[in-house]
């Protein structure tokens, strides 16, 4: 059996309003998110002995985040730090609390996330590439290396837009539920095949959304969250990868590092996809879901895009995704969204779009120029 | 000619080959004097082995279509009278891959797939673009 799984918990999860608050700061938003996690978790903000954040696209102080959001707390932490991987902090924090708890650097560790980026302007258009930026050429924004893979994929599978448009379709119909999401009107296939081109072949309802918002998520051992409020949420597996090398790797564009790291989440958690009841999947583009039902086993690579038609996605589907609306429709807090829901469809409370009997959820983040990448199987204690 | 306002390369000693190579009309890449990995994009040190002897090298300039996006959104006021334009990942015949552009065509006209080969875009007295057109299929 692996050392570390079912060892550590997510005891408390919290998330501050969503959407565009002009009148509230990244610090502000994640002030909340943290008050309201510590009210899930029923655990005293004085037990809170470690720290670890993400700067938002507006937090001023980058890197230092922690020391800011710290000292706003009032928290000394004995264990704390900042991490930057885009889409891929949340899910890499998650794991650093889990390791720290485990390893007893501290005993009940926050993580925590806030921006004002629809608030404050994005930093999501700015080009890749270092030194010689490949904006010569016009290559910028997020959305170009999604699309990148979106249109590779499309030309080697003959993957449509149509098929893409069904994960879009499907996670606003799961936000349409989800009261707290910020775009909740349904849509249909046609409205993603009519909404205009952002990089082609991605449109509009490719995208996610810019949000302001914050998140916190608080991981203790499995032994101590026995005694917390809600029902025991296990960490039952994790795994972590990257590609650094965005030119130099030919298949950096099918971003290779996810199937490591969903191998690495299954095997600690001695689980595999026919084990996985929901499932919250990164989703910064549709097409980025694609790959994560090939990587992660549930169809065979090439095969996502007739997977997700049918309603399969969907709730009362096979494999329901993103049951919050995620990236696309709840709202774009790089994937800490994802984890919150996690744990809410493993405890259960989440009420109209329940997944009945859901005790095994699989949450993946991804991030930067598709360079980042991790799983986690949440498990029903 | 009106002012070119896009984004330049800031020429430095590392990178000057590349582009004094483009002015004169070659595609050219470093190539490790230890491993022989040629490689891409410009670095000081072999990703492969670490070394750093290199010499640089001219390439044929063809290549294919890897992948290839159009840009509809304008995330750059300099390239708002170009959109929509299109890059493509050209994998080059002798390994690495570069973004550039395909010129000559409709936007719709390209394919992944497609054969390409370098042209080159002076775009001021100091700077020429490498950017792509498509290959005939007899050449």
């Amino acid at each position: 059996m692996h050392p570390l799984r079912d060892k550590t918990a997510v005891v408390g999860v919290g998330a501050s309003p969503q959407g565009k608050i002009p009148d509230a700061t990244a610090l502000s938003l994640a002030v909340e998110a943290f008050k309201r996690a510590l009210d899930d978790s029923g655990l005293r903000k004085e037990q809170i002995d470690g720290l670890l954040t993400m700067p938002g696209s507006t937090s001023p102080e980058a890197a230092l985040n922690y020391l800011r959001f710290g000292e706003t707390v009032g928290i000394n932490p004995r264990y704390t730090g900042s991490k930057v991987m885009g889409g891929g902090t949340a899910g890499a924090l998650l794991h650093e609390a889990a390791l720290a708890v485990n390893a007893g650097f501290a005993n009940h560790v926050a993580c925590v996330f806030g921006d004002a980026a629809a608030t404050g302007g994005s930093r999501f258009s700015r080009a890749s590439g270092w030194g010689d930026s490949f904006a010569i050429w016009g290559f910028m924004a997020a959305c170009a290396n999604s699309a990148i893979t979106a249109a590779r994929h499309m030309a080697l599978y003959g993957t449509t837009s149509r098929q893409l448009g069904e994960i879009a379709v499907a996670c606003r119909y799961h936000a349409s539920l989800n009261p707290n999401a910020v775009m909740r009107k349904p849509i249909t296939i046609e409205d993603h095949q009519n909404s205009r081109w952002i990089v082609k072949p991605l449109h509009l309802l490719d995208c996610c959304l810019i949000s302001d918002g914050g998140v916190c998520v608080i991981v203790t051992t499995a032994e101590r969250a026995r005694d917390c409020k809600k029902p025991l949420v296990l960490i039952s597996g994790m795994g972590q990868a990257y590609t650094t090398e965005n030119m130099e790797r030919e298949d950096w564009w099918y971003v290779p590092h996810q199937k490591l790291a969903l191998a690495d989440a299954y095997k600690m958690a001695a689980v595999g996809p026919k084990d996985i009841d929901v499932a919250q999947l990164y989703d910064n583009f549709t097409s980025s879901v694609l790959v994560w039902f090939e990587h992660g086993g549930f169809c065979k690579v090439g095969e996502s895009g007739p997977f997700v038609e049918g309603g399969r996605i969907r709730l009362g589907g096979e494999l329901p995704i993103n049951t919050a609306g995620g990236n696309l429709s709840e709202s774009y807090m790089e994937g800490w969204l994802h984890i919150v829901e996690g744990a809410r469809q493993v405890r259960g409370e989440c009420g109209e779009r329940q997944v009945k009997g859901a005790e095994v959820c699989l949450v993946t983040g991804r991030g930067q120029a598709l360079n980042c990448a991790n799983a986690t199987i949440l498990r029903k204690g | 000619m009106s002012e070119y306002t896009k984004p330049l390369p800031t020429i430095t000693d590392e990178n000057r080959e590349f582009w004094e190579g483009a002015r004169r009309g070659k595609l050219r890449m470093q190539k490790c004097r230890d491993c022989g990995h040629i490689r891409y994009p410009i670095s000081h040190c072999c990703p492969k082995c670490l070394s750093y002897n290199f010499e640089w090298t001219d390439l044929s300039g063809r290549g294919e279509v890897f992948s290839y996006v159009v840009f509809h959104q304008l995330y750059n006021q300099a390239f708002k009278d170009d959109v929509p334009y299109n890059v493509a990942l050209v994998q080059l015949e002798e390994g690495p891959r570069m973004y550039s552009n395909v010129v000559g065509v409709d936007n719709d006209a390209v394919k992944v797939g497609d054969k390409v080969e370098a042209v080159f875009d002076p775009v001021t007295p100091e700077v020429t673009i490498p950017r792509f057109r498509l290959r005939q299929p007899a050449k």
